[in-house]
C-alpha cells in the first residue's frame, strides 16, 4: 500500500539508527506503514480515552454545588465512593482519570529529559523501562489501596434535589454540572423514549440514557476483553512454553490437555456456568473465558518455543551458564511473542463480542452496563434506537481491534516486509 | 496411514474421557441443584415435619443418582458421631443453627441413604434425647429401604418383578417401625428391639470388607453411573419430561443439520469464486475494497445483524417479507413436498444469511491467500508458458491445489454444523440444538446439556481427526508414516 518514495525514505530512517535497531522497532517501522491499522490503533485508544472521561462527560454527581453560600464540589469526593461506583472497573477508570494529567505531564517531563540526555538509545530505553515500571507499581498499588479501604458517604442525587430546590424557589442554589447530568444508572425517563429531548440515542426500557450507558459500557467491554485475554494469555504462555522448551513427557501430557480443551465445547459450557451462578458479575465471565480459552495461545507459543528451541543463541545461553528461568523468559519468551501479541488482539475482540452475547442472552453482570444488554432490549421491544446504536458500538470496537491484529500480523510477517 | 489412523483413534478415547470427567464435574459442582423446583418451599417449613413430604423429591434424585457423591464414595466410613451431629443440625433444639444448614443437613442424611443405617440403629438404642432417637425411627424406614430393580428402564423382566415385589413387601414391613417424641418408653423399646433384631438379620448388607468398600468408592457414585449408561449410549432422559434424551437431540437435528447445512454450502459456494477472483486480481482497487467489505462482515456480530434483519424484514416495521420466527409455518398439512420446501427455505433465509456472512468473509480471505501461494509456483508459470488460456491456468492447475486449505477447513465445520448456533436459534425461534441447550440449560435439565456437550466434543475430536487425514488425501506429500 506504501509508494515507492515513503520506502526509500523508511529505509533511509533505518540506516541512520541501524546499528540500534531492535525488532520491536522493525516491526512498529512496518505497522506505521498500514495507514487503517495505525487509525485503529488511535480509535482504540480514542475508546479508551472517552471510557476514562466518562464520569466528566455524565454524571449526577455536580462539580461544584453552592447551596445558601456553601460551596461543595460533590463530583471530586465522589470519585471513588462505593456507593456511586459500585464497581471496581469504574474505580479502575476513575483513578486512570485522576492519574490522567500529572501522569502525562511526568511522562512527558521525563522524556524529553531523557532525550536531551548524553545517554546512548540503549541505555535510555532501559531507563525509561524501569521508570515506566516503578510509574505502574505505583499505580496498581494505589488501585488496591482504593479497592481495600472502601470509601461511602451517603449518596445524593443531586438533579432531583436541584429540580425540588428550585420548585420550592426559596433557596438560592448554584451547581455546575457535566454536560448529562445523570449517570448509567438513573431512571426516571420516559421509557422506550427515541432520541433528542436531551437523550442523544434514546431512553431505554426501564427509563435509563441509553448514550451514558453506551459510554460507561466501553470501560466493561475493554475491561472484560482485556482482562480475560490477559488470563489466558498467561495460562497459554507458561503451557505452551513449558512444552516446547522441556519437550518429551511434558510436552506430551500438555498437548493432551490442549486437546482436551480444544474439543471441549467451551461457548456451551461458559453459557452453561454463567447461567448457573446466582449472582454473574463481569468478573465471573472474564475468569471463564480465561480459564477456558487458553488453547490458542499455547499451541502457538509451543510452536514458537520448538523452532527456537535449537537454534544458535539459545545454544549460547546455555553455554554461558544462564539459568533456565532466564532462559526461558528471557532469551526466547520475546521472540516468540510476536504471534502471541496478534492473537490476543484477535483474542480482545473475541472476548468483547463474547461478553456482548451473554448479555445479548440476559446472562450477563445485570448491575453493570453493558452493550449487549440494550442490543437485547432493543430485540424485545422492537425500538431501533435500541438496536443500531449499541450494535454499532460492538461492531466498532470489535472491528478496529480486529484491524490491529490484521496489522500486527501483516508487520511481523517478513515476506510483506518492506 | 491405516497404524496412523488406530493410533488416532486409541488416544481418543481418554481423551474423550477427560473431556467428559471434566464436564460431569464442572456441571455437578456448579451451583444450583436440578429439579430445585421439585424440592418445594424449602425453608419455609420446619425440617422435621417435611420429612414424609420431601419424599417424592428424594425419589427423583434417586432416579437420577443425583443422592450420590459426584467422584467418589467414602460412605462406608460414615461414624454415629457425624450422623448424630447431622441430626442434632436437622433439629435445631437450641436454634444455634441457620436455616440454610439445618436443610442441608437433612439433606445430607436423605443422601446418605443405606450408608447411614447402621449409625441410625445405634442413636435408636442409645439413652439420647427422646427427640433424637424418634427423629432417627422416623428416618430408618426411609434410609433402609431398598431401592426397586430396573424401575424406570421400561422393560422388566419376570425375575425383576419378582424382586421387586418382594422389596416391595420389606419396604412395607419396616415403614411401622416409627415412634413419635411423645411416644411411651415401652413403644420406644418395642420399635429400638425391632429395628436391632432387623439389623442382625441383614447384617450383610452393611458388612464391608476391603474388596466391597474399593467397589464403592469407585462404582457407587454418579459419575460411574453415568458412565455406564454412557457405555450402552444412553444419555438418560430429561429432568424435565422424563423422555429419553437422545431421541429429543435427534428431533432437533433434523433442524439444526439442515439450517446449518445449507450454511455451509452458501458460505463455500460464494467464497471459493469470490478467493479466485480477488486473487487474479491481487491489488486492483475492487480487490481492496472487497476485501474491506469481507473484512467488515467479519467483524459484524451475527446477533447484532438478525436483530436488525428481524426488526427490518419481518416485524412490519417498515417490511414485513419474512416470517418472524420458527422452522416451518403452523399448519404445513395441506403442502405438497414442494410447498413445504419452499416453507422451510423462506423461514430460513434471515437465520442462513446471518450464519453464514462472518463464516463466508474468512472463508474467502482464505481461499485468497490459498490461491496466491500456489499461483507464484512454477508450473503455473509452465502452464502459461505453454499458451493455456488464463482461464484453464486459474482453474484447473491454480485452483485445485490452491483450495486444498480451505477443503480441510470442512471437517472442522463438523460440530458447528451440529450443534447450531445458540443465539441464532434463539433469535429466529428455530428448535434446533441450540435452543435446545439454551432450553434445558435454563430447566437444568442436566441430563440433556451433558448429552449436547459430549456430543459436541465427540465431533469435534472426529472432525479434528478428518481434518488432518483429509490433508494426507489431498495432498500426496503429507504423509503419516
Amino acid at each position: 500500500m506504501n509508494t515507492s518514495a515513503d520506502d526509500h525514505k523508511e529505509q533511509s530512517n533505518f540506516g541512520d539508527a541501524g546499528e540500534d535497531l531492535t525488532y520491536a522497532d522493525i516491526v512498529w517501522g512496518q505497522f506505521k506503514h498500514n495507514r487503517v491499522a495505525l487509525g485503529s490503533l488511535y480509535a482504540i485508544f480514542g475508546l479508551i480515552l472517552l471510557g476514562t472521561m466518562a464520569p466528566v462527560i455524565a454524571s449526577n454527581q455536580p462539580f461544584m454545588w453552592e447551596l445558601d453560600g456553601v460551596r461543595s464540589y460533590p463530583w471530586f469526593t465522589n470519585l471513588f465512593d462505593r456507593l456511586v461506583f459500585e464497581n471496581p472497573v469504574d474505580i479502575f477508570f476513575n483513578l486512570l482519570l485522576v492519574a490522567l494529567v500529572p501522569g502525562v505531564v511526568l511522562i512527558g517531563w521525563r522524556v524529553t529529559k531523557l532525550r536531551a540526555s548524553s545517554l546512548t538509545k540503549r541505555a535510555r530505553r532501559r531507563r525509561m523501562r524501569s521508570e515506566a515500571s516503578v510509574l505502574l507499581i505505583v499505580f496498581v498499588l494505589t488501585y488496591i489501596a482504593v479497592l481495600l479501604f472502601p470509601h461511602q458517604s451517603s449518596y445524593t442525587p443531586y438533579p432531583k434535589l436541584m429540580d425540588r430546590i428550585e420548585t420550592k424557589g426559596v433557596q438560592q442554589v448554584d451547581a455546575l454540572f457535566p454536560i448529562f447530568d445523570f449517570g448509567f444508572r438513573d431512571t426516571g425517563f420516559r421509557p422506550l423514549a427515541g432520541p433528542g429531548n436531551g437523550h442523544l440515542l434514546g431512553v431505554d426500557n426501564s427509563g435509563r440514557d441509553v448514550a451514558v450507558r453506551l459510554l460507561y459500557g466501553i470501560r466493561v467491554s475493554l475491561t472484560i476483553g482485556v482482562v480475560a485475554v490477559a488470563i489466558y494469555v498467561t495460562i497459554g504462555i507458561i503451557l505452551g512454553a513449558s512444552a516446547g522448551f522441556f519437550g518429551g513427557r511434558v510436552d506430551l501430557g500438555i498437548q493432551r490437555l490442549i486437546e482436551i480443551f480444544m474439543c471441549m465445547p467451551v461457548l456451551f459450557v461458559i453459557i452453561t456456568l454463567i447461567a448457573f451462578l446466582d449472582h454473574t458479575s463481569i468478573f465471573h465471565i472474564m475468569v471463564l473465558i480465561g480459564v477456558l480459552r487458553w488453547t490458542g495461545v499455547a499451541r502457538l507459543t509451543r510452536g514458537e518455543f520448538l523452532r527456537l528451541r535449537n537454534q544458535d543463541f539459545v545454544t549460547a545461553a546455555e553455554a554461558l551458564g544462564y539459568r533456565r528461568r532466564t532462559i526461558i523468559f528471557k532469551q526466547i519468551l520475546p521472540n516468540a511473542l510476536g504471534p502471541v501479541l496478534v492473537a490476543a488482539a484477535f483474542g480482545v475482540a473475541a472476548a468483547i463480542l463474547l461478553e456482548s452475547t451473554l448479555s445479548f442472552l440476559g446472562l450477563g453482570d445485570v448491575s453493570a452496563p453493558s452493550w449487549g444488554q440494550t442490543l437485547k432490549e432493543g430485540y424485545s421491544s422492537g425500538k431501533w434506537h435500541l438496536i443500531l446504536s449499541p450494535g454499532f458500538a460492538i461492531f466498532f470496537t470489535v472491528s478496529v481491534l480486529n484491524l490491529v491484529g490484521e496489522g500486527m500480523r501483516d508487520a511481523l510477517d517478513p515476506k510483506l516486509r518492506q | 496411514m491405516f497404524t496412523y489412523i488406530i493410533k488416532r483413534i486409541l488416544l481418543m478415547i481418554p481423551t474423550f474421557f477427560a473431556i467428559s470427567l471434566m464436564i460431569f464435574v464442572i456441571l455437578n459442582f456448579a451451583p444450583g441443584t436440578p429439579g430445585a423446583s421439585l424440592a418445594g418451599g424449602e425453608g419455609s417449613q420446619s425440617a422435621e415435619d417435611s420429612v414424609g413430604q420431601r419424599e417424592s423429591y428424594q425419589i427423583f434424585k434417586e432416579q437420577f443418582n443425583l443422592d450420590k457423591p459426584v467422584l467418589f464414595n467414602t460412605r462406608f466410613q460414615l461414624d454415629t458421631a457425624t450422623v448424630r451431629a447431622a441430626i442434632g443440625d436437622v433439629l435445631n433444639a437450641d436454634r444455634s443453627v441457620s436455616i440454610s444448614r439445618q436443610i442441608e443437613a437433612q439433606v445430607e442424611i436423605e443422601d446418605w441413604g443405606n450408608y447411614a443405617v447402621p449409625a441410625l440403629v445405634e442413636i435408636l438404642g442409645s439413652d439420647d434425647v427422646v427427640e433424637v432417637r424418634s427423629y432417627a425411627s422416623r428416618r430408618l424406614p426411609l434410609n433402609a429401604k431398598r431401592r426397586l430393580r430396573n424401575l424406570y428402564g421400561g422393560r422388566s423382566s419376570p425375575e425383576d418383578r419378582a424382586h421387586n415385589k418382594t422389596v416391595l413387601s420389606e419396604n412395607r414391613q419396616i415403614s411401622t417401625l416409627t415412634f413419635p417424641p411423645t411416644a411411651s418408653k415401652q413403644e420406644q423399646a418395642e420399635v429400638t428391639l425391632a429395628w436391632q433384631t432387623w439389623i442382625k438379620k441383614n447384617s450383610d448388607r452393611w458388612d464391608y470388607t476391603g474388596t466391597k468398600k474399593l467397589v464403592i468408592l469407585a462404582t457407587d457414585t454418579r459419575f460411574f453411573k453415568y458412565w455406564m449408561n454412557l457405555a450402552r449410549l444412553d444419555f438418560g432422559v430429561s429432568h424435565v419430561d422424563k423422555r429419553p434424551v437422545l431421541k429429543k437431540v435427534f428431533k432437533k437435528l433434523r433442524y439444526s443439520l439442515s439450517l446449518s447445512f445449507t450454511a455451509v454450502l452458501l458460505i463455500y459456494f460464494v467464497s471459493v469464486p469470490l478467493g479466485i477472483w480477488s486473487s487474479v486480481n491481487q491489488n486492483t482497487t475492487s480487490d481492496r475494497s472487497l476485501t474491506v467489505v469481507l473484512f467488515m462482515l467479519y467483524s459484524l456480530p451475527s446477533f447484532f445483524t438478525g436483530v436488525v434483519l428481524l426488526n427490518f424484514l419481518t416485524r412490519g416495521a417498515p417490511f414485513k417479507v419474512f416470517p418472524t420466527s420458527g422452522f416451518e409455518s403452523l399448519d404445513t398439512s395441506g403442502m405438497t413436498t414442494l410447498d413445504y420446501l419452499g416453507d422451510v427455505l423462506w423461514h430460513l433465509v434471515l437465520p442462513i444469511i446471518c450464519l453464514s456472512y462472518a463464516g463466508l468473509a474468512a472463508l474467502s480471505r482464505y481461499a485468497r491467500t490459498g490461491l496466491l501461494d500456489v499461483i507464484r509456483a512454477d508450473y503455473i508459470r509452465t502452464a502459461r508458458a505453454k499458451g493455456l488460456p488464463e482461464f484453464v491456468v486459474i482453474i484447473k492447475h491454480a485452483a485445485r491445489n490452491g483450495m486444498i486449505p480451505i477443503l480441510t477447513l470442512l471437517a472442522t465445520l463438523l460440530p458447528t454444523l451440529v450443534g447450531g448456533s445458540v443465539v441464532i436459534e434463539v433469535i429466529f425461534g428455530i428448535p434446533g440444538m441450540g435452543l435446545y441447550v439454551w432450553e434445558s440449560i435454563l430447566l437444568r435439565d442436566y441430563n440433556a446439556i451433558m448429552a449436547v456437550l459430549l456430543i459436541a466434543s465427540g465431533l469435534t475430536l472426529v472432525g479434528l481427526l478428518l481434518s488432518d487425514l483429509s490433508y494426507a488425501l489431498v495432498d500426496p506429500r503429507i504423509t503419516f508414516d
